[in-house]
């Protein structure tokens, strides 16, 4: 069932190209707003300096630390811009995923008016289902804490270093899980707002937490199965990235091109993801139907078109 | 009678004493046939650990020569431990009570008590004995005490006090020293003497920046600890004996040395290596143990490079401890023959910071010990030197790129580091103060360990690498077993180098002025014909009536620079190109500079620039366009604040702006796709 459903949102993300397209600019622009008073700053501060040469190689320790020293004026203004950007990029992406859920529970190609319509309609409510979704977070985020109960049960309150070093890795593991698992709720919860135009969230919610963690293999599996195709490639582009450290401007150019092919590839999986979940909720949706399960029995299809 | 009976009372005692002292004496060890040091102040110390309430009772016999001209009328003592008494110390009221991020626990603080004060005929003088507070008047500070004696000691003549104390190490270690457990680190423990310089007692207050300074002399010390402990002390081991209580009792023996500091735990893992003749004693925690070879390793470079470049270190062993987990605050500190260093579990291979505490801590067995400056007072002598030091040997050993971090493709050098600290204070203070005299506590750290470091390795690369060891090894051979001032480090370096280097010193030492050279300037463009009168217009024919006509000179013809030395190519004029390069110094720091030019034929030109005035101006007529210049090319100056300015280019470079930018734009669209990934940070922090 997993694999037919990564199946299936490879085949719908296949189909839906321009969607892809639509969540890399925004990730690209969003990054932009960021970067280029950065650059400014870079450009200004360099001028003309020889060290605007250097530094086409490899990253010069001396100047990044002096640039932070020297740059005082600038660099208030970018961190202001890297904690507010990302928080309007995490906005744009919930709407955006209205669009794309919209898309695949219509299960056709990529229509613009489907996708910013589907967007449209959404959002409040997916911020609402965000909303209700923290304290489901806050309760994941709290298995952390399992760990340091098991360090202090096992070990006592002076355990060695290295059980303190393993265990605070696998608190970093536990942390990815929660977040993971935090998502799989949201995604879930989106689907079916979608597919049963739920205006009630809190429904939307109970919904997602319950197909997530009533099918946690499978859920978790899908979700689990494409972050590790995820961290594969990205340990593949880091060495690759790394070839291209000559000072030259072509150089540069394909390094940037390899990076933005890395990002459209991180948005095919993100899709994919999407589609897959999709997937995986009708089939789940009507295996449960089978079995007499009360769980919403239709596949939402004429639902999710009627709200878009 | 009575005189009888008293007379025979003191033969007995004599006697007694006499018999005593020479059964001790007989089972000393001797390690240098000849004394190394003046050997001025010597102790004789019995300590006992009560583990329990972290407190040692000592009996201390000092032995101290009055090597003045003077005639002594008291003594001054340090007891460093008070300064963790309470919060009203001078160590705790400058420190604000944190020490490299430590603090004493709720029931942690610590003392030093002297409860008696006898000469060897029994006379009492704690009735004579009084805290002083030399420093700062602050009254509530009890680390400096003064024993007035009953009776002048005339020079040459050697006094003997017997001590008991009683002291209570702080906890967790802080500040170099104390208990976390069962693991004790036992450093400025017990009742100390100053040293009598110039006339007085040099023996400050302890304070929240300063170290230590003291006289040379041979410490036997008995330590006596649960028998299941591992020892580990100043010195050699030269027996144990079991105790009937279940304790053991440890005999150290230590010679030309000026302090003592001891270690013990039951967890140590005990590993040894040899290096240069140097037998080499490794305490590890349990958790460390599996980098015992790591830890080894950098101590048998520190040994072959100290030993290669500066001269012998004289001593048959040297011992490492590790610090316990939670014990940090005694890790990273130089004590004679004993160090202590500084490593977490699962600390990776490319951050070189265990090398680097353990090639400075052991450096200190160089600068600090066996050439022993004033720490109180010129703390840039011993952590500034080791500094220079330490940067040079992990710079030469591990390579000069990556040598202290290599870590995901970034790569920093020893020097790299102590440049970005001294970046961060380049002129709040001058160099040369007194440890409590600084701004700050940073700029304490910037001018002691950092500045000085950056200052010696421009030095170096002023004088040439072959010379500064000649220097060091000068320096090391003249002062070693003495009390060097800084006077004492320039008059060497002069006289080595055959120079005057006053005007150096004078800016880098007793100024706070900043290094900045720039190329403020730079331009080329064709050379014009010359026009006018004399060029293309004639006087003489103007005055005739005739008409003008084009009889311009060569181009080219005055184009030596009017402001600076210039170059000329005789080549055909139509392609001449006239170039200009404007340098300025931007601080008050004066230094000889070397200018690069390079122009677009492959052409370099080489120009050296005295730096006094404020800046110059240089022309260049040349078949070629320039394409670049650059202040100080081969990064000999790593004084000057700012490498960025130090170049221009004539066509902007816009290269590395746009390899930064999509390499930051990069970051920014991943970390907003998957903000999580910060999460891992929080890991690889607990790795380092």
């Amino acid at each position: 069932m997993v694999l037919n459903s990564i199946k299936s949102g490879i085949r719908q993300v296949l189909q839906t190209k321009r969607m892809i397209m639509v969540f890399f600019l925004t990730n690209f622009f969003f990054a932009l707003l960021i970067m280029l008073p950065f650059r400014g700053a870079l450009s200004h501060y360099i001028d003309g300096s020889m060290m605007g040469e250097t530094l086409g190689g490899r990253l010069n320790m001396d100047f990044l630390y002096e640039f932070i020293l020297h740059q005082g004026g600038a660099l208030p203004a970018i961190k202001s811009l890297i904690l507010v950007v990302p928080l309007v990029y995490w906005l744009m992406n919930l709407f955006l995923s209205g669009g794309a859920f919209s898309v695949f529970a219509g299960g056709e190609k990529y229509q613009p008016v489907q996708f910013w319509g589907g967007a449209a309609a959404y959002f409040g409510r997916f911020f609402r289902l965000f909303l209700w979704a923290i304290p489901v977070f806050a309760v994941l985020f709290c298995l952390q804490f399992l760990i340091t109960a098991g360090v202090k049960i096992f070990f006592g309150s002076d355990p060695y270093q290295n059980i303190t070093f393993w265990a605070g890795w696998l608190k970093v593991g536990f942390r990815y899980l929660s977040i993971l698992l935090f998502w799989l709720v949201l995604d879930y919860a989106r689907i079916y707002t979608v597919i049963h135009d739920e205006r009630k969230m809190r429904k939307s919610i109970w919904h997602g937490i319950r197909l997530t963690f009533g099918n946690l293999a499978k859920t978790f599996g899908l979700a689990f199965l494409l972050f590790v195709v995820g961290v594969i490639v990205l340990i593949i582009y880091n060495p690759l990235a790394n070839l291209f450290s000559a000072p030259n401007s072509l150089v540069i150019l394909l390094l940037f091109i390899l990076q933005q092919v890395y990002m459209v590839f991180r948005m095919v999986l993100r899709l994919t993801l999407y589609g897959g979940q999709m997937q995986l909720f009708r089939q789940i949706s009507e295996q449960k139907n089978s079995t007499g399960d009360d769980f919403q029995p239709d596949t939402g299809l004429e639902d999710a078109q009627i709200a878009t | 009678m009575k005189r009888f009976h008293f007379i025979f009372l003191l033969f007995l005692i004599f006697s007694c004493t006499a018999l005593a002292q020479q059964s001790t004496l007989e089972n000393r060890p001797v390690l240098f046939s000849q004394p190394l040091s003046p050997r001025i102040a010597g102790y004789d110390i019995r300590v006992r650990l009560d583990t329990e309430k972290r407190l040692l009772h000592g009996k201390e016999i000092l032995h101290w020569r009055n090597d003045s001209k003077d005639v002594i009328r008291d003594l001054q003592f340090h007891l460093y431990l008070n300064a963790f008494r309470n919060s009203e110390s001078t160590f705790m009221k400058e420190s604000g009570g944190v020490s490299r991020g430590n603090k004493i626990d709720k029931d942690g603080w610590g003392f030093s008590k002297i409860n008696s004060v006898t000469l060897p005929n029994g006379e009492e003088l704690i009735k004579n004995m009084e805290f002083i507070h030399p420093d700062d008047d602050n009254e509530h500070d009890k680390t400096v005490v003064r024993i007035e004696l009953n009776k002048p000691l005339p020079p040459g003549k050697t006094i003997d006090l017997n001590i008991d104390f009683t002291a209570k190490l702080p906890s967790p270690p802080f500040a170099r020293t104390g208990a976390q457990k069962e693991y004790f680190f036992a450093g400025q423990w017990f009742p100390k003497i100053g040293v009598y310089q110039d006339g007085g007692w040099n023996c400050h207050q302890f304070h929240a920046n300063s170290e230590f300074f003291a006289d040379y002399g041979n410490y036997n010390v008995w330590i006596t600890v649960p028998n299941k402990n591992i020892v580990g002390a100043t010195g050699l081991e030269v027996n144990v004996k079991q105790n009937d209580d279940g304790t053991a009792t440890h005999y150290y023996h230590a010679e030309d040395v000026h302090d003592f500091a001891w270690t013990t735990s039951p967890e140590f893992k005990e590993f040894t290596g040899e290096a240069q003749g140097v037998k080499i004693r490794l305490l590890m925690q349990p958790d460390h143990a599996y980098q015992a070879e790591r830890h080894l390793a950098a101590a048998k470079v520190a040994l072959d490079y100290f030993h290669k470049w500066y001269g012998t270190y004289p001593f048959p062993n040297l011992t490492i401890v590790d610090p316990r987990r939670g014990a940090a605050g005694s890790g990273g500190m130089e004590y004679p023959t004993l160090i202590t260093a500084g490593t977490a579990y699962g600390i990776p291979k490319g951050l070189r910071m265990v090398e680097m505490v353990i090639i400075h801590e052991f450096g200190h067995n160089y600068w600090y010990h066996l050439i022993a400056s004033n720490e109180f007072e010129e703390p840039w002598m011993d952590e500034g030197i080791n500094s220079y030091s330490e940067s040079q040997i992990i710079d030469d050993y591990y390579g000069p790129a990556g040598s202290a971090i290599d870590l995901f493709g970034i790569k920093m050098n020893d020097l790299q580091v102590h440049r970005m600290r001294y970046l961060t204070a380049p002129d709040v203070d001058k160099m040369v103060e007194t440890s409590w005299g600084f701004y700050s506590g940073n700029s304490y750290g910037t001018n002691s360990y950092s500045k000085p470091a950056v200052v010696l390795t421009t030095l170096q690369n002023y004088l040439g690498k072959e010379k500064m060891l000649q220097v060091m090894h000068a320096y090391f051979e003249r002062w070693k077993f003495k009390h060097p001032k800084t006077q004492d480090f320039i008059d060497v370096v002069d006289q080595v180098s055959g120079r005057n280097l006053d005007w150096y010193f004078n800016q880098a030492f007793f100024s706070n002025a900043e290094l900045d050279y720039s190329v403020d300037r730079v331009s080329t463009r064709k050379l014009a014909e010359d026009k006018g009168f004399d060029y293309n217009l004639s006087v003489e024919k103007e005055l005739a009536g005739k008409d003008s006509t084009s009889d311009s000179t060569a181009a080219g013809s005055g184009d030596l620079d009017s402001t600076a030395g210039a170059s000329t190519d005789s080549t055909e004029e139509s392609s001449l190109y006239v170039s200009r390069v404007n340098i300025r110094r931007l601080g008050d720091f004066i230094f000889p500079v070397e200018l690069q030019v390079v122009f677009d034929n492959g052409d370099t030109l080489r120009e050296n620039w005295d730096g006094k005035n404020l800046w110059k101006k240089y022309r260049y007529v040349k078949p070629a366009k320039l394409v670049s210049a650059t202040v100080d090319p081969d990064y000999k100056i790593p004084l000057d604040i700012n490498y960025t300015n130090n170049s221009k280019m004539v066509k902007k470079p816009k290269m590395g702006v746009n390899k930064l930018a999509i390499r930051f734009l990069f970051w920014m669209q991943f970390l907003m796709d998957q903000p999580e990934f910060l999460n891992l940070f929080s890991g690889l922090k607990r790795g380092a």
